[in-house]
């Protein structure tokens, strides 16, 4: 076969240049560690996911020093968990996966890239260097309402972060006569134990306790009030700790009219 | 003057103008939605509702990816066996069958698009008529069963057509022991073992998986399995689409330039190329697919790189073959010949144009191909503005400008207008540039594709150089050029229908290349061979891959519900309700 | 006439997409052209390249392509 001597040189020239290419992303798969999303996770299927024990309820959680796990689900036209917070300077690994059709996972201008596919699990794991927000969308077209698709990640300073969670409650009312429990639940999510104080409120009295949640464990703390004490009528209570804060109230009643709704039950 | 090819070929000539017919009324229809979308998702102008944005968007891709750009091809391709192998078809009925295939197939896709702009879509098939699933149609997103009908039947008259083009070199060959296979003749062939090879991941798709799970006869089906079967064949159409350009690169623009074509083996060689390597590199489409293994990414990714060889040697070619062709209009020294080309004929500067585009979009395929780099781009506003200068540029420009050159010959009218056809492709040229480079810069910042509404509530694009308003403007701008240009286009080719009583002046002999194929091996025409190791290569890029993801998740998926498009507010808010119910319970 | 109409006309588009791509790599290296300077350079060009192009050619009878 005939060749041109210039179309000779044009062909080595060019096969150099492929080269060149496949080299250089290897080299970024391989010496800079730019991993591709693989198929190291196990399926789920999506009618399953409210049953699982990491999708069942999206969240972030830590799984190591410096090590934080993000469980994702997106959905028409929703990511959960909204907002996603995480710790800036902490490597972060996304689980994604969808609820029911072809969602995108895109951080725009970023690395953070993956297709969230029914039955798949996506991972990818980053590090934000700096605190701040950063807008996550769906890339992938999913219906109607696609271009509503959007959720946010918010990162944190490192030293602000935590993951502790405050429920509390009381009952709704309060025979005059009887206690008033306050049960608080605090709940740390990550590794340490965290050492914090319980401040609560009920009506005009004021509480105060210093506990400390071994890592990914609950406390309870529960404060008492006298309702003789606080009085017939609606009481307000709060319950803080570090920034977190319920509210609620408290109906004490008196002897007769709890006695007359419950012979109106009745 | 030679006799015209309508005058020589009169049946065959009907078929080709036939289905020029209807690749330019989907191109019309394509171009209109095209700048509907142009002003809709730059906030411009926004006259529907964005649900119907996605109807408009699925239409502009099935009209022109699939309908425009394959009905030119298969009436360039007739023309092209016709007019190379000096015969017409084995049996003119067979032809139409499958143009009759083709056209019906169109149809009931297209009906099940258009039928997304009605608020009431009647019921068909049980149920609604919608299509609003793009021309990707992932499922579990559900379209009317009757667009993958249309698929289907469009398809098998694709294949049909690659059946009758081999009956006639059979034909042909049976006629002419030990004769070469003609250039044109050549190219066809090759191009239709590769579209049969590569066509099948998505014949399996629609017809094993998603049809009969549209039609409630399958349960359920495996998303990531159908997704990847439609890119075993989602890449191989990208060069499908390409390829009539080539061969009209290959064939006709060296004429028009003045000259021949540089090299015939060369030309064969790049085809078998093309053969070999365009289906296993699908995959390189779902670097961020979950379920599919880093390996698999990396071969895909290394077969991509070699598949720039091919283009690369045609880049060479079609150079040196304009040189020569300038050379013999009497050009001179190193890049003044560049002067002494043909520039006023349009059908040269169409095509020359289109070639430049094409080397440019083929660098921003390096960074698409780059597994890595891909997380910068993977469904960013950049890959549009790739494909606008690869399928929409290289290939379309290239195939308006061969029209110039062709429908005169299949009509016997004169081409009317050409000053104005010169302008036409011009202004293509123009307008891509406006519209993609806006598409690349807002890719790169991270705007989506495929979306009404790019701009969401919680944050805004960090645009680095210039701001949103002048990206959007500037797309904007672009697009409507392009739509001026396509209607210009449309126009002439009408009026030259039209222009009856004319002389067509266009010389339709296309000379033989200086080195022809007696300086190539013999092996090059071996059909079968080249099909063998295509096949091989497909298997060893896709066995391991589709297994996998069909041991990991079931050949059917894990009860995977169908979204369909058509009830979507319904649906939707049935499963909230249900979501919401099994989260409080 | 220094050169034919069509050749005119590519390069007008020429420079057109040269003032477009030119103008997002320039940008690449920190140089920043805003939108209306851009229109205006290709505005300027544009206006050139007509005025060079139909200027009659010194010491040749003007002839038409
Ligand atoms: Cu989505």
């Amino acid at each position: 076969m005939r060749i041109h001597q210039y179309e000779k040189l044009w062909i080595v020239g060019a096969m150099i240049l492929i080269v060149g290419f496949i080299v250089t992303i290897t080299y970024g798969s391989v010496g800079l560690g730019i991993t591709m999303i693989g198929d190291e996770e196990e399926t789920i299927a999506p009618d399953e996911l409210n049953d699982d024990e990491q999708f069942g309820e999206p969240r972030v959680e830590q799984v190591g020093e410096n090590e934080y796990a993000a469980y994702v689900v997106a959905q028409t036209f929703i990511f959960q968990p909204d907002p996603i917070e995480i710790p800036a300077n902490n490597e972060i690994t996304f689980h994604v996966t969808s609820r029911d059709v072809i969602h995108g996972f895109y951080v725009p201008g970023t690395n953070i890239n993956a297709m969230a596919i029914p039955g798949q699990v996506a991972e990818l794991t980053v590090e934000f260097d700096e605190p701040g927000e950063h807008g996550l969308i769906c890339h992938e077209y999913c219906g109607s309402g696609h271009h509503t698709m959007e959720g946010l990640i918010v990162v944190q300073p490192e030293d602000e972060f935590d993951l502790t969670e405050l429920s509390a409650e009381t009952p709704d009312t309060v025979t005059s006569g009887e206690q008033v429990q306050l049960n608080a639940t605090v709940e740390n999510g990550q590794l340490e134990p965290l050492e914090t104080t319980v401040d609560a409120e009920i009506g005009d009295q004021t509480f105060q306790q210093n506990i400390t949640v071994d890592g990914n464990s609950t406390q309870d703390v529960t404060f008492t009030a006298e309702s003789t004490q606080l009085g017939v009528g609606e009481h307000d209570w709060t319950v803080t700790v570090d920034d977190y804060e319920e509210t609620g109230s408290v109906e004490v009643v008196s002897n007769e009219t709890a006695a007359a709704e419950g012979g109106e039950e009745s | 003057m030679t006799a015209l090819f309508v005058d020589e070929y009169p049946a065959e000539a009907r078929l080709v103008k036939a289905a020029f017919l209807s690749s330019f009324i989907a191109f019309g229809i394509g171009a209109l939605f095209g700048i509907i979308q142009a002003l809709h998702r730059t906030d411009i102008f926004r006259f529907i509702d964005s649900i119907k944005y996605y109807t408009v968007l699925t239409g502009h891709g099935v009209f022109l990816v699939i309908a425009f750009t394959i009905f030119f091809l298969v009436g360039l391709y007739q023309w092209a066996v016709t007019d190379s192998l000096e015969r017409g078809s084995v049996d003119i009925r067979f032809t139409w069958l499958w143009y009759g295939l083709m056209a019906i197939g169109s149809l009931l896709a297209g009906i099940s698009i258009l039928a997304g702009f009605l608020d009431q879509p009647p019921m068909v098939l049980g149920s609604e008529l919608r299509a609003n699933v793009l021309f990707t149609f992932y499922a579990p997103l559900e379209a009317n069963p009757l667009y993958y009908i249309g698929l289907a039947l469009f398809l098998v008259g694709t294949w049909l057509a690659g059946i009758d083009w081999f009956r006639t070199w059979w034909a042909w060959r049976d006629e002419n022991p030990g004769k070469r296979i003609p250039l044109r003749t050549f190219m066809v062939l090759t191009t239709m073992i590769m579209f049969f090879l590569g066509s099948i991941g998505v014949i399996v798709s629609i017809l094993v998986f998603i049809l009969p799970w549209s039609l409630e006869i399958t349960e359920s089906l495996n998303p990531l399995l159908t997704r990847t079967l439609f890119w075993f064949f989602g890449h191989m159409i990208v060069y499908f689409w390409l390829l009539p350009a080539y061969l009209l690169w290959y064939s006709v623009l060296p004429k028009l330039s003045g000259g021949r074509l540089f090299s015939d083996p060369l030309a064969r060689v790049v085809f078998i190329l093309f053969v070999l390597l365009s289906t296993p590199v699908g995959i390189h489409h779902q670097y961020m697919d979950p379920g599919i293994a880093e390996g698999f990414k990396f071969i895909a990714m290394t077969n991509t790189m070699f598949l720039l060889l091919p283009s690369f040697l045609t880049a060479f070619t079609v150079v040196a073959s304009m040189e020569h062709g300038a050379r013999q209009r009497g050009g001179e020294g190193r890049f003044n010949w560049l002067r002494a080309l043909p520039w006023r004929n349009p059908a040269f500067t169409g095509m020359a144009l289109a070639g430049l585009i094409f080397a440019f979009g083929g660098f921003t395929g390096i960074v698409n191909a780059g597994m890595n780099i891909n997380y910068l781009v993977h469904n960013a506003l950049w890959i549009p503005g790739h494909i606008h200068a690869q399928v929409g540029t290289a290939t379309a420009l290239t195939l308006m400008a061969g029209s110039y050159w062709l429908v005169p010959q299949l009509t016997g009218n004169r081409l009317v207008g050409r000053q104005v056809a010169l302008f036409q492709v011009v202004l293509w040229f123009v307008g891509i540039v406006f519209m993609t480079n806006s598409m690349f810069r807002a890719g790169l910042v991270g705007v989506p594709r495929r979306t009404a509404e790019p701009q969401y509530q919680g944050f805004d694009y960090d645009v680095g150089v210039g701001s949103m308003g002048e990206l959007n403007a500037q797309l904007a701008l672009g697009g409507t050029l392009l739509f001026i240009s396509a209607m210009l286009f449309l126009v002439l080719m009408l009026l030259t229908v039209f222009n009856n009583d004319s002389e067509p002046i266009v010389d339709g002999t296309l000379p033989p290349a200086l080195s022809g194929p007696e300086d190539s091996p013999q092996v090059l025409d071996n059909l079968r061979l080249w099909f063998g190791i295509a096949f091989a290569l497909v298997v060893l890029a896709y066995a391991l891959p589709l297994a996998g993801i069909a041991a990991q998740s079931g050949l059917f998926g894990q009860d995977i519900q169908p979204f369909p498009v058509s009830s979507e507010a319904v649906i939707y808010f049935q499963f909230g309700l249900e979501y919401v119910g099994a989260f409080v319970t | 006439m220094h050169t034919s109409p069509a050749k005119l006309l590519i390069l007008i588009a020429l420079s057109l997409v040269i003032l477009v791509e030119g103008r997002t790599v320039l940008a690449f290296f920190g140089i920043n052209i805003p939108p209306l300077e851009t229109a205006l350079i290709g505005l300027v060009v544009i206006a050139t390249l007509v005025i060079w192009a139909i200027r009659p050619l010194r010491g040749s009878p003007t002839k038409s392509e």
